[in-house]
């Protein structure tokens, strides 16, 4: 528990209020969230739908609909850039709320937010048939996100790779056997072939093949050169002519290849068959669990220092469902980013989390460690969730009475007071506080404050 | 439960006037759209309430037949040969809405028949009605009407009839579409389990469901043709009609546009009006029945 | 693969268009029969012929096309004529004589005067209709969306009429009458009679033979009826593209797009624009058409000698053989044109079922 409280702080949210202004009303979907993510970790937000932690996925990347008003609230990226702050400025004026206008100010937005989404924050949304471009290719869209990010990576790749000699290749081929993946790196920033280090590592990490297959496929890198259309498009590009009308696109063209071999690298290591003919066929001639490893892939190829996956398995079958869930346990012992898995099914949190937050009705109800949560859960609401959860020597599932309140005129009090079985009188007249019962561990309920 | 769904419809009802009216723009379009209803509806009934006293024809001024600036007497000029523009076109609105209305309904009736009788029934029959509107869509709409009109004689009628054979196949098309969406949805599963005849699905079930798309789409289709009707009467396509049409009413003005554009615009802007009031209008009463605009 | 795919596609698109096409003779000899036996002599019967002549022409005519026999036997004469290139014969003020000549002289002109009107769409109306929905709301989009609605709503003349007056008459930039000042074209060797020589395009035929002051003046008669072709096609097609562009920005992908940073422009350029075009093409025959019966109205408004110019002609002068060639005609460029718009729309679109 000591060591959750020393991690670097990556993300921040303090009292978030979203509501979305509709025909049929004022719809508060967040009330107040506060919220952190450490580096490293796999934070878990469950809840019901309709309880918000959608929205709180798209706020925290600046992707809130026209018509969501940030009523109040921060959301600090590295303890410092606040992410909603336009919006903010004008949804918490005391004045009638105009979706234009907010629109304006997302607009806005997206251009402030253009470099740190993809780079720093990424996301990976609950449908996988409908997140993909219908009429671009998969390769494209993946190498797309490098080329607006970091084309330079790019170009580092292709120009080592073409310089590169079989000689290269066999002394770095025996620095990674005899000393390590570090030792290669500073090898090839020896030799100036970076770039050429991701392209062996990724053949290197490889599950699927053997050794000797692998040395056979990082000795014939220095086999794909550059063609010379690559080649002029690439010096265009280091030239700084990339917005000249006709010469850009010959250095797009360059770049985004080379990005579809990056996206070859990036499948591959997603577990995709046949990577090399996914790139280029379109999102339609994939199955879902394929979307949406492409879709992971996206997130990922740019090495983001958060990852917010919305219910990323919730349409998938069970089976594929398996396989996604062990592909993000893999990602995160590979590397040190920070996940957000937003899902309904505690189950699967359970699974794949650190940490998980309870949500309800807009609010954090309670938050902690999974294992603190799934044993000794405080909250009522929290409680009743671990009773509705399926399993084997269970006789007998216990719904939850009632129903999720109308968020357009939330009750006063614990929103939870119209379901709980402990109601007390205070509950229907004060929210209740957010109370640090042990290290890390969080519950709203009065329950909790009065024991303690 | 009965008392629920009730209460449903009747919320239901509110919400859509709620969304058309609260669409400024349509609510205009309506208001004008009725005002050249009454318009027609005076001119048929009792002309003399606007100071006409034949409404079919048009009062000719040999004496001064030059188009005549707008002025006090002439609200808004005169036209060849020494028409009254302004009573010219408000007794122009009556043949140019009825015919139009005319056109429209007739091909959205003999439409909705088709296209039910194809969807419904499938197979070979829909296979061979579609090839059939084929025919139709093959030939700029334009041309088919010029075509079919002069086969029949240059009159008003074979216009009337030529546009209702243009429009049909539209109006056949688009309740095929609806027809094949409603025909699997629960309500028809139902009516068929229970027993119900051919007949009476498609009359009882699945007609009332294409009614609202299908209006909307005929004040849509209103603006279009009467700017087609009126662009056919513009050609020339009747000879010497002593008739108060608006495309015809312009033509007369052409040869002296140069000098006295009121003659040809005014009238023109008559149609545009029009043409706009029930775009309008009919944009509004789509989102009324797009669920999905509605929020 | 996609290749053969693509192939058996086009194959079963072209043999979908013979009942069309089969359909649309069958129309055509239907109104040519409506009246009887007369109409279909009237279009058959050079009018130069008189008297005596005349009688051994009717006779003749009537044993070719089987006019004694029934109906649906005098089709296939009438269609085996029509298919060897027998459209009888066109009797108007601007041109009398075969059909098949007239369409050689006047169909040039209406080809030319389209494809400038859909460049201008492609160049107005596109990035018109795109630009509409990104502003959303803004002054611009709704002076955009006045203006469309507006022209929209106008019936074609009137578009062409406020043209003239704007361009030609106010302004006085732009001339408005023929494909070329008379004083121009006077005692040139290559043409005659109002014809031009080779191509019958004025404005091709003066860059053939190196004149170019006549191909700028004739350039310069083709801008207005070709703005207000394309002005009265494009309102239709800025609201679709509106339309269907600010649901595709509603989309997950355009979502996903933002959430891995692309720039705005190319997300509304590329991964917006390109998804919601695809309605826009589909529109296309609508568009076609409209074009095309746009293009009867504006021929005859600005006296362009096109297919349009001559089917009015033929309509004032009641000259049958005219209006039942362009029908024919116009039928037939429809088709075609949409079959090969069907054809880009499945390159376009990946998701199309070959």
């Amino acid at each position: 528990m000591e060591r959750v409280k020393e991690r670097a702080k990556v993300l921040e949210i303090k009292d978030l209020r979203v509501s979305f202004h509709t025909r049929r009303g004022v719809f508060k979907a967040l009330r107040g969230v506060d919220l952190e993510l450490y580096k490293g970790e796999v934070l878990g937000l469950a809840g019901e739908s309709g309880s918000g932690k959608s929205t709180l996925g798209l706020a925290i990347m600046g992707l809130l609909p026209r018509n969501a008003r940030v009523e109040s609230g921060e959301v600090l990226l590295d303890g410092s850039k606040d992410v909603l702050k336009r919006l903010r400025d004008y949804g918490s004026r005391d004045v009638k709320f105009d979706p234009r206008k907010n629109e304006k100010l997302i607009k806005r937005l997206n251009k402030e937010l253009r470099e740190v989404r993809g780079r720093a924050l990424a996301m990976v949304f609950q449908e996988p048939l409908t997140s993909l471009n219908p009429v671009l290719q998969v390769g494209y869209q993946i190498a797309e996100a490098v080329y607006y990010h970091d084309p330079m990576r790019l170009v580092r790749r292709a120009i080592s790779r073409n310089r590169c000699t079989q000689a290269d290749l066999r002394d770095l081929m025996t620095t990674l056997k005899t000393k390590g993946e570090e030792a290669l790196i500073e090898e090839v920033e020896k030799r100036n072939l970076r770039g050429l280090e991701e392209q062996i590592l990724s053949i290197w990490r490889r599950q699927d093949i053997h050794e000797a297959k692998k040395e056979k496929l990082i000795l014939s890198l220095d086999k794909h050169k550059l063609d010379s259309k690559d080649r002029l498009g690439i010096s265009i590009y280091l030239r700084g002519l990339q917005r000249v009308p006709v010469l850009g696109r010959l250095a797009k063209d360059a770049l985004i290849k080379e990005g579809y071999r990056l996206a070859v690298e990036i499948l591959t290591y997603l577990g995709i068959p046949h990577p090399e003919k996914v790139v280029r066929m379109y999102p339609h001639e994939l199955s879902g669990g394929m979307r949406q490893r492409v879709v992971i892939g996206i997130a990922i190829v740019n090495n983001p220092e958060i990852v917010i996956m919305d219910e990323p398995t919730s349409a998938l079958d069970v089976t594929i469902q398996a396989q996604i869930l062990e592909l993000v346990s893999s990602l995160k012992a590979s590397s040190n980013r920070s996940f957000i898995f937003i899902s309904h099914d505690l189950s699967v949190l359970a699974e794949v989390s650190d940490r998980i937050a309870i949500m309800y009705a807009g609010k954090i109800a309670e938050v902690g460690p999974v294992k603190v949560i799934f044993e000794e859960p405080q909250h009522p609401y929290t409680k009743m969730l671990m009773d509705a959860i399926p399993t084997m020597d269970k006789t007998e599932l216990k719904a939850i009475p009632g129903s999720v309140p109308d968020m357009r005129s939330p009750p006063k009090g614990c929103s939870f007071s119209n379901r709980c079985p402990f109601v007390m009188p205070k509950c229907k007249e004060m929210e209740p506080p957010m109370v640090e019962v042990s290290e890390g561990h969080k519950v709203a309920c009065f329950l909790v404050g009065e024991r303690k | 439960m009965e008392e629920r769904t009730e209460e449903g419809k009747y919320s239901n009802l509110i919400l859509s006037l709620k969304v058309f009216f609260s669409n400024r723009t349509a609510v205009a379009g309506m208001v004008i759209f009725l005002a050249y209803v009454v318009d027609a509806l005076i001119m048929q009934f009792d002309p003399r309430l606007l100071g006409v006293t034949n409404p079919n024809q048009f009062t000719y001024n040999f004496v001064n037949p030059v188009p005549q600036p707008p002025s006090s007497q002439y609200p808004l000029g005169t036209t060849y040969p020494g028409i009254n523009l302004l009573q010219a076109i408000l007794e122009a609105i009556r043949v140019d809405l009825g015919y139009s209305m005319l056109i429209v309904v007739g091909g959205a009736v003999i439409g909705a028949v088709v296209g039910i009788l194809a969807a419904y029934v499938g197979g070979y029959l829909d296979e061979l009605l579609m090839r059939f509107t084929d025919i139709f869509f093959s030939v700029p709409y334009l041309v088919l009407a010029i075509a079919v009109g002069f086969a029949l004689g240059r009159s008003f009628t074979s216009m009337v009839i030529a546009l209702i054979i243009v429009w049909w196949p539209i109006y056949a098309r688009y309740t095929r579409s609806l027809t094949l969406s409603i025909k699997e949805s629960v309500f028809v599963e139902a009516a068929k389990a229970a027993g119900a005849s051919m007949v009476r699905i498609m009359f009882k079930h699945i007609l009332p469901n294409t009614l609202p798309p299908v209006v909307v789409q005929i004040s849509l289709d209103l603006g279009s043709v009467v700017g087609v009707f009126a662009t056919l009467a513009f050609i020339g396509f009747i000879p010497n009609a002593n008739t108060p049409e608006l495309g015809y009413l312009a033509s007369l003005g052409l040869n002296y546009v140069q000098s006295a554009p009121w003659t040809v615009i005014f009238p023109g802007l008559a149609i545009t009006l029009f043409a706009l009031s029930v775009n309008l209008m009919g944009d509004g009463l789509r989102d009324v029945i797009d669920p999905r605009r509605r929020s | 693969m996609i290749s053969i795919k693509l192939w058996v596609y086009v194959l079963r698109r072209i043999l979908i268009l013979i009942p069309t096409l089969i359909g649309l003779t069958l129309l055509v000899f239907v109104l040519v029969h409506i009246q009887g036996n007369n109409l279909i002599l009237a279009e058959y019967i050079n009018p130069r012929l008189t008297g005596q002549a005349r009688e051994l022409e009717i006779q003749r005519l009537t044993q070719e096309f089987h006019l004694d026999q029934p109906v649906y036997v005098q089709y296939f004469y009438w269609l085996g004529q029509v298919l060897t290139g027998n459209l009888g014969y066109t009797n108007t003020p601007i041109y009398s004589g075969p059909v098949t000549t007239a369409i050689t002289l006047f169909l040039p002109n209406t080809v030319v005067l389209s494809l400038f009107a859909a460049l201008l769409i492609w160049l107005i109306g596109i990035p018109l209709g795109v630009f509409s929905a990104v502003n959303r709301d803004s002054p611009a989009d709704q002076g955009i969306r006045v203006f469309s609605f507006t022209l929209y709503s106008m019936p074609i003349y009137l578009i062409a009429i406020a043209l003239i007056l704007l361009l030609g008459v106010y302004l006085n930039v732009l001339p408005f009458s023929g494909e070329v000042s008379p004083q121009m074209v006077a005692g040139l060797s290559w043409f005659r009679d109002g014809i031009s020589y080779p191509t019958h395009v004025l404005l091709i035929d003066a860059i053939l033979h190196g004149d170019y002051a006549v191909a700028w003046n004739a350039f310069l008669h083709l801008i207005m009826p070709s703005l207000t072709l394309a002005l009265a096609v494009m309102a239709g097609i800025i609201r679709i593209l509106r339309a269907s562009m600010l649901e595709v920005l509603e989309q997950d992908y355009i979502r996903l797009a933002r959430a891995k940073g692309v720039p705005e422009r190319v997300v509304n350029n590329l991964h917006a624009r390109r998804n919601a075009m695809l309605p826009v093409v589909t529109s296309f025959g609508y568009t076609v058409a409209g074009l095309l019966g746009g293009v009867v109205v504006v021929e005859s408004v600005f006296d362009f000698p096109g297919i349009g110019y001559w089917t009015t002609q033929a309509l004032l002068n009641n000259d049958i053989g005219g209006i039942m060639a362009s029908t024919l005609l116009f039928g037939i460029v429809l088709v075609l044109t949409t079959l090969i718009l069907d054809l880009v729309y499945a390159v376009v679109d990946p998701r199309i079922r070959y």
